[in-house]
């Protein structure tokens, strides 16, 4: 079940009118694309996508989900959107009520566990591996975690764990960390146990109805078995323009541990089937990740172009995210920023940090003529 | 939208003069541009001229065919009704009597004759060109033709449009005629068919010599190619694959190139064609090159005027180079690990 609802509003107008979810990234992908090919690369082929902010390019972006191999006649993708009952429209409340709402759909497959998911992050984890984790545990339900630097701990939701792993508490973004073991939002549970305390979180009227903050923290006071599975490798919250750019900028990283470049984990996508990149003879790239349809006559270096871009002659484009069909007009000067999909930056713009700040410039329709005046 | 015109793809031809670059695959198969194979275009324009029916007859090596195609998803073609055929001849002996074997056609007359479509375009597998049927077909219609030969400065571009009635009468009636093709239909001066010649003004190359290939595939890096061949309304469309975009390191020097996806640049590239998932090392110089899919070029080698087919693999310190007019072509799976040059 992968939570795709998320308004992420931190990312300003690049979430006007779309989900987190289908944020791009990379290149050529869009966030939700990772969960997905995860899934498809860990053998779960029943995955069932809660959407609800701003859902149309998300649910056209899905179709069927062949793009990811998920176009099954048994189980393949299903996007579970909110819905009205004869009483009342149901909005998603919280992430267990969206699971809550969909439980119909769960009956459909009877399963014996079901993995939580959310469309939000950045990483390459084979699910099958938790799941091995999970059943040998005998858990109720495992969480899985990743060591966040010691400064980081009060952004996160924190496990404290005994030595065997167990969870013995579970604190949201603490002031004074007993652990930095974080929550990365992915659970698995036994079905006979996610249904009963979903029926019973639903019915609490005090409840937010949040895995996080309701039922994982009923859970460990009802002294159910759970544990915490770590993982390690590359997993990134691109939540803020901030760590969007960063998590693109580690792309560029040969060292990365995020690597696209490994058939046996292929991120799968889907393909708008354009035309080669052209380099022109002007054309300048070093240190960049560049997508098939762009047109590249100026001098690009530590940059990701997404597909269908133009960077036109003269122009100097350095450690930016060029999302995808924008056009870098002549001569601009490009530094530290997040180009929104389409726009067209004129002639001449020169954006760039101030000399104090690496604060990341938006680029945006609605930001641009402010850009220019500056 | 248009039912009436039935798409017939010939994708049985093999060139001599190809003949390094068609060992395991017809010339309809062949990569071109980076991404695509040569069939790609006839089918793309097909396809954007709202057939909704295509019919490929293969002969020779058609594995590499089968698996481009497959189901015509890519191509929007995999349909309940109507869609994708494939026709592989019941009779590989057979001498090969050019674009539009009628032989050929006859074996699957059930095909032409279950269609709904009024009219059919007939063409080879294997000329670059983005070409809207339509206004062909209009011109056809208005100008009272029986057959129309598409032609380029005079000279034939092997596509013909018939109404299907009339096609099958010359597919049923060849023993009688000896018409064998039909180049021998439009060629023929006691015709009693009002034959037409449609002169197609875009660019167009068939590709039946290793030189052509080399040179329209450099055409491509002239902005005005470019932009007839791949303009975004009528796109030619190709197998998809999973390739992220391709990286450039440090080193990289990039310059007048066409670039698939998956690659992994690091040194220096002019003038050239580089494809999906190729690797590029340190120090290396590559000139008015063609590199074909996942071939890995290591570190320090100098290519100029190489066509190096799929899958090879030049060692480091290579030198392999020739004179534009004729290109060296390494073949599909090779290593190349000994200085060559010319």
């Amino acid at each position: 079940m992968l939570l795709a609802g998320g308004k992420g509003s931190r990312l300003h107008s690049l979430t006007k009118n779309l989900a987190k979810p289908a944020v791009p990234f990379g290149g050529k992908y869009r966030i939700i694309d990772f969960p997905l090919s995860n899934c498809t690369n860990s053998g779960i082929y029943t995955v069932g996508v809660l959407t609800q902010y701003q859902p149309l390019v998300l649910n056209s972006y899905i179709g069927i989900g062949s793009a990811w191999d998920l176009d099954r006649k048994d189980g393949g993708v299903t996007v579970l959107p909110p819905y009205a009952e004869t009483s009342e429209v149901k909005w998603y409340s919280g992430t267990a009520s969206a699971i809550y709402q969909n439980l119909n759909y769960l009956y459909q497959y009877d399963p014996e566990y079901v993995l939580i998911l959310s469309g939000d992050h950045i990483y390459k984890m084979n699910y099958e591996l938790m799941l091995n984790y999970h059943i040998e545990k005998e858990a109720d339900a495992t969480i899985s975690v990743i060591q966040v630097p010691w400064e980081e701990t009060n952004r996160f939701g924190i496990m404290n764990t005994d030595s065997d792993l167990r969870i013995t508490e579970f604190e949201e973004k603490p002031e004074d960390a007993k652990n930095n073991l974080a929550s990365m939002g992915i659970y698995i549970f036994k079905w006979s146990v996610l249904r009963e305390y979903l029926i019973r979180d639903e019915q609490n009227p005090d409840s937010s109805h949040d895995f996080g903050k309701d039922i994982i923290p009923l859970l460990i006071k009802e002294d159910k078995m759970l544990f915490a599975y770590p993982f390690k490798g590359y997993w990134k919250d691109v939540g803020t323009v901030q760590s969007l750019w960063e998590a693109n900028m580690d792309l560029l990283d040969r060292d990365c541990e995020l690597n696209l470049f490994d058939q046996s984990w292929r991120i799968y996508s889907v393909n708008p089937n354009q035309p080669p990149q052209y380099i022109c003879p002007e054309g300048e790239v070093t240190e960049s990740l560049v997508n098939e349809g762009c047109k590249i006559e100026g001098a690009v270096s530590r940059t990701v172009v997404f597909q269908g871009v133009t960077v036109k002659k003269g122009a100097v484009v350095k450690e930016t995210v060029i999302m995808p069909d924008a056009v870098i007009g002549h001569n601009c000067h490009i530094e530290k920023a997040i180009v929104s999909p389409g726009v067209y930056v004129p002639d001449g713009t020169i954006i760039r940090p101030g000399d104090d700040s690496n604060e990341i410039t938006l680029v945006s329709e609605e930001t641009i003529g402010e850009l220019q005046s500056n | 939208m248009n039912k009436r015109l039935l798409g017939v793809i010939d994708a049985t031809t093999v060139h001599e003069d190809l003949h390094e670059l068609a060992l395991h695959r017809s010339a309809a198969a062949i990569p071109f541009g980076g991404r695509y194979r040569l069939i790609d275009f006839i089918l793309s324009n097909m396809v954007n001229s709202g057939i909704q029916s295509v019919a490929i007859f293969p002969e020779f090596q058609y594995r590499s065919l089968m698996d481009h195609l497959g189901s015509g998803k890519n191509w929007d073609l995999n349909r309940k009704r109507d869609g994708l055929f494939f026709f592989p001849t019941s009779n590989p002996d057979k001498p090969y009597p050019g674009i539009g074997t009628l032989d050929h056609f006859a074996d699957n007359i059930d095909f032409f004759e279950r269609s709904t479509q009024d009219f059919a375009v007939i063409a080879n597998s294997y000329t670059v060109f983005n070409m809207d049927f339509q206004p062909l077909l209009d011109w056809h219609i208005k100008s009272g033709c029986d057959i129309t030969e598409v032609h380029k400065n005079g000279a034939t571009l092997g596509i013909y449009l018939v109404k299907k009635t009339l096609l099958m009468d010359l597919i049923t009636t060849r023993n009688e005629t000896g018409y064998s093709n039909m180049r021998d239909v439009v060629t023929d001066i006691d015709s009693q068919f009002k034959l037409c010649y449609y002169d197609f003004e875009g660019y167009a190359v068939m590709v039946d010599t290793i030189a052509k290939y080399f040179n329209v595939s450099m055409d491509l890096l002239k902005p005005e190619v470019w932009k007839e061949l791949f303009p975004k309304e009528r796109p030619i469309l190709t197998k998809v694959k999973d390739e992220p975009p391709t990286r450039y390191e440090t080193e990289a020097s990039v310059r007048n190139t066409m670039v698939a996806n998956g690659g992994l640049i690091e040194g220096t590239v002019e003038n050239s064609i580089i494809a999906r998932g190729v690797k590029i090392g340190k120090g290396t110089v590559i000139r008015n090159c063609i590199i074909m899919q996942k071939t890995q070029i290591k570190e320090n080698c100098i290519l100029e005027s190489v066509i190096v087919d799929k899958d090879a693999r030049i060692e480091a310190g290579t030198v392999i180079t020739a004179p534009a007019e004729s290109p060296a072509v390494i073949r599909k799976g090779t290593v190349q690990g000994m200085r060559t040059g010319s």
